[in-house]
C-alpha cells in the first residue's frame, strides 16, 4: 500500500486544478432540460416561478432554475463566462442590455424565433435596439404621504422649490442605486434647461433639496422612510407604490409631475451561446394571460399589445404618452462622469 | 528508511492542509491575481498604472482613504474602549451571569447585518424611538436628522463589531491566572496599579487580536455604512461597490481594491508590532 506522499498530494491537486477548468453547464447542463434564468427578488420572483416558468415548462418540458441577484452582477457573470454563460435569460434594464448588446452578449430577437412579438409595439424592440424585448413599463413617479402632504406638487419645479425652501422632506435616489442618472438627474437637468448633454442644472436642483432631502439607496427603503417620518415624499416607481399600498401602506399615492416622470421600461434578453429553446421562455415572457398575470401581480404595465386590462388596474399605470422616454444609451455612456461629480458635489 | 518516515512526515503535514490549501488557491490567490492583472489593464492609451496613478492624485479618492482609515481606527478604538471592561467584567466578576452575557454578545451576530441595521434606522429615524424619546422628554424641539450621518454609521458598526472586540480580549484574560493580581496587591500595588502594570500588558496578545479583527472588518464594512451612513461617509468600500454596480469599470474597482487590501495588511503589521514590542511576551 502506498502513503500520501507530498509528491502525489500534489498531483492530485494538479489534477483536481485541471478537471475544475473543464466547462460544465451551458451546453451540457442545457441537454438535461434546465433553463436558468435570473429575477430580482419580492414578486418579481414569485412571477417567475408562478407565472412564466409553467407556461414555458407546459410548452417545452423543459425545468426552470431561477437566479436571484441584480442585473450589474448578471452582466459580469455573464462577460467572465461568454462562451459558456451560466445564464440563459436575464432581466435587465434598457441601459445595461445595451451596454451588454454592444460587447456581443446577447442575441438579437425577431418574430420568427419569438412568435408572440408580433403583438408588441416595435418601439419596445428598438428602444433595446432588438438584443431583447421590453416586457413591461414602469415611471419613476412622485410618490407621497397622503396624511402629511394635503397638497401635493403638480410639477417637478414645484417639487423642487417646495423641498427646498423644507415644506418637506423628500426621499431621493442616491448614488448607491444603480439608476439614479436616469430617474432623477436626467429628468431634473431636463426640467431646469439642461440633458444629457449639461446635466449641471439637475445637480443644482439636487442641491438646493440637499438640507431638505435623505436618500435611498436600495429601492426598498422608500416606504419605511416615508412611514418612519424620515421623508414625505420622494421619487419612486409606480408599481412599487401600488404593491406597498396594497399590502397597507394606504396613506401612500402616486403623482405624475406635468413634465412627465421618466418611462422605466424592463427588458428580457436572451444570452449568446445558450440554447435556442430561451426564445420560448421569452416568448413565454410575452404571452398575453401570462402577462396579465403579471400586471395584476406587480402593478407594471404590459407591452403585449392584446392584453386587456381591468379597469381598475389600468387606472394605476401612468399612460406612457404621459411620460418621458429617457435617452437610455446617451446617459449610459455619461454615468461614470455624473457619478464621480455626484461624488464630488453631492456625497450622499 | 528515513525516506519513508520523511515521506510519511510529508504526507501528515500536507494531508490535512491540502482542502484548505485548494480552497485558499482557488478562491483567494486566483481572485487576487485577476484582480491584480484588471487593475493593471487600463483602456487602450493609457498607461498600465493610470488607474493607480488616479488613485493617489486626484484629492478627492485620497480623502476618501483617510475617511476609510480614520473610521475604522475610530471604531476600532471605541470598540476596544468600550470591550475592555466588558471582557474583564466577563473573566472575572459575571459568575453564574456568565453564559447569559456571552449569549448576548454573540446574539446579535446570529440576527441578518440587514435586520440589526434596519433596527438601528428605526431608533434613529426622525420619528424613530430616540427622537421620540428626546422629544417627549422634552430635551430637543424638533427632531435631530441622525439617520444617514457619520454618527448613525458609527454607532451601527460598534454593534456589530463590538462582540470581536471582546471575545478575543476575554479569551486571554480568561487564562490568566487570578493569583497574579492577587500577588501584585500583595506587593502594595492598587487596582489601577495592578491593572496598568500586570493585567493589561499581559491581555495585549487578545488587545492584538480583537484590534486586528475588528480594525479589518471595519475597513471592508459597507451595509452598515450603505443604510445608517446614507453616503455621508465616502469610504473606499462604498466607492468600489459604484464602480461595479453603476459604472461598471472594474478596472478601476480592482485598482481601489488593491490599494485598500495594502493599507489593510500594512497597517495589522505596524498595530501588531507596536503590541508586541509594548507587551510582555
Amino acid at each position: 500500500m502506498h502513503g500520501l506522499t507530498r509528491r502525489s498530494l500534489f498531483a492530485g491537486a494538479a489534477a483536481a486544478a485541471g478537471l475544475a477548468t473543464i466547462p460544465l453547464g451551458g451546453r451540457s447542463w442545457a441537454q438535461t432540460g434546465r433553463l436558468t434564468v435570473t429575477s430580482y427578488g419580492g414578486t418579481w420572483e414569485k412571477a417567475q416561478r408562478e407565472i412564466y416558468a409553467p407556461v414555458f415548462t407546459r410548452a417545452t418540458g423543459w425545468a426552470v432554475d431561477v437566479l436571484l441577484g441584480g442585473p450589474p452582477q448578471w452582466l459580469a457573470q455573464i462577460e467572465a463566462n461568454r462562451s459558456n454563460p451560466p445564464i440563459h435569460v436575464s432581466l435587465m434594464p434598457v441601459e445595461l442590455a445595451l451596454a451588454g448588446g454592444k460587447k456581443g452578449l446577447f442575441e438579437k430577437i425577431s418574430a420568427d424565433k419569438v412568435p408572440n412579438l408580433k403583438d408588441v409595439p416595435k418601439v419596445f424592440v428598438d428602444l433595446v435596439k432588438g438584443w431583447g424585448v421590453c416586457t413591461n413599463y414602469g415611471a419613476a413617479v412622485l410618490g407621497y404621504h397622503r396624511e402629511r402632504i394635503k397638497q401635493p406638487p403638480k410639477t417637478y419645479r414645484e417639487f423642487v422649490d417646495r423641498t427646498a425652501r423644507g415644506e418637506w422632506r423628500a426621499a431621493l435616489p442616491g448614488i448607491g442605486w444603480a439608476f439614479t442618472p436616469t430617474i432623477l438627474l436626467w429628468p431634473l437637468a431636463t426640467v431646469y434647461g439642461g440633458g444629457v448633454k449639461n446635466v449641471t442644472p439637475g445637480f443644482e436642483a439636487v442641491k438646493r433639496m440637499r438640507p431638505n432631502a435623505v436618500f435611498w439607496n436600495s429601492v426598498t427603503e422608500f416606504p419605511q422612510l416615508l412611514e418612519t417620518g424620515e421623508a414625505d415624499i420622494g421619487i419612486w416607481y409606480d408599481g412599487r407604490i401600488w404593491d406597498a399600498y396594497d399590502a397597507g401602506a394606504k396613506w401612500l399615492a402616486p403623482i405624475n409631475p406635468e413634465e412627465g416622470a421618466p418611462m422605466i421600461p424592463a427588458s428580457v434578453v436572451k444570452v449568446v451561446n445558450t440554447p435556442d429553446i430561451g426564445w420560448k421562455y421569452v416568448d413565454a415572457m410575452l404571452d398575453p394571460d401570462a402577462q396579465l398575470k403579471f400586471a395584476l401581480l406587480i402593478n407594471y404595465a404590459v407591452t403585449n399589445s392584446k392584453v386587456v386590462y381591468p379597469p381598475e388596474l389600468r387606472e394605476r399605470f401612468t399612460p406612457w404618452e404621459r411620460t418621458q422616454l429617457p435617452p437610455f444609451e446617451e446617459i449610459g455612456e455619461v454615468i461614470p462622469e455624473w457619478v464621480d461629480r455626484w461624488n464630488r458635489e453631492i456625497r450622499a | 528508511m528515513a525516506q519513508a518516515a520523511r515521506s510519511r512526515t510529508g504526507s501528515i503535514a500536507w494531508g490535512p492542509a491540502l482542502p484548505a490549501l485548494l480552497f485558499l488557491v482557488a478562491l483567494f490567490v486566483a481572485p487576487l491575481i485577476d484582480n491584480g492583472l484588471r487593475s493593471i489593464a487600463p483602456p487602450a492609451g493609457a498607461p498600465w498604472y493610470a488607474y493607480y496613478a488616479r488613485l493617489v492624485s486626484d484629492p478627492f479618492y485620497l480623502s476618501s482613504l483617510v475617511e476609510t482609515v480614520g473610521l475604522s481606527v475610530l471604531v476600532t478604538a471605541l470598540c476596544l474602549v468600550a470591550g475592555y471592561p466588558v471582557a474583564y467584567y466577563l473573566t472575572r466578576y459575571a459568575g453564574r451571569w456568565r453564559s447569559l452575557i456571552v449569549f448576548l454578545l454573540i446574539s446579535p451576530l446570529l440576527t441578518s447585518i440587514i435586520m440589526r441595521t434596519f433596527g438601528w434606522r428605526a431608533i434613529f429615524a426622525r420619528r424613530g424611538l430616540l427622537n421620540t424619546f428626546l422629544l417627549d422628554a422634552g430635551l430637543v424641539d424638533r427632531p435631530i436628522d441622525l439617520l444617514g450621518s457619520p454618527l448613525s454609521a458609527v454607532v451601527g458598526l460598534v454593534h456589530v463589531l463590538i462582540p470581536f472586540m471582546v471575545l478575543s480580549i476575554a479569551a486571554v484574560l480568561e487564562k490568566l491566572d487570578p493569583r497574579i493580581e492577587e500577588a501584585a496587591h500583595v506587593l502594595g500595588a492598587s487596582r489601577t496599579q495592578a491593572f496598568v502594570r500586570v493585567i493589561l500588558p499581559l491581555s495585549l496578545d487578545g488587545v492584538a487580536s480583537g484590534t486586528i479583527l475588528v480594525f479589518m472588518l471595519a475597513m471592508g464594512s459597507f451595509v452598515t455604512l450603505l443604510f445608517l451612513g446614507g453616503g455621508s461617509l465616502k469610504t473606499f468600500p462604498l466607492l468600489i461597490y459604484q464602480q461595479f454596480n453603476t459604472t461598471r469599470d472594474f478596472g478601476m474597482a480592482a485598482a481601489m481594491s488593491n490599494v485598500l487590501m495594502t493599507i489593510a495588511v500594512a497597517l495589522m503589521f505596524v498595530q501588531l508590532r507596536l503590541i508586541r514590542r509594548t507587551g510582555v511576551s
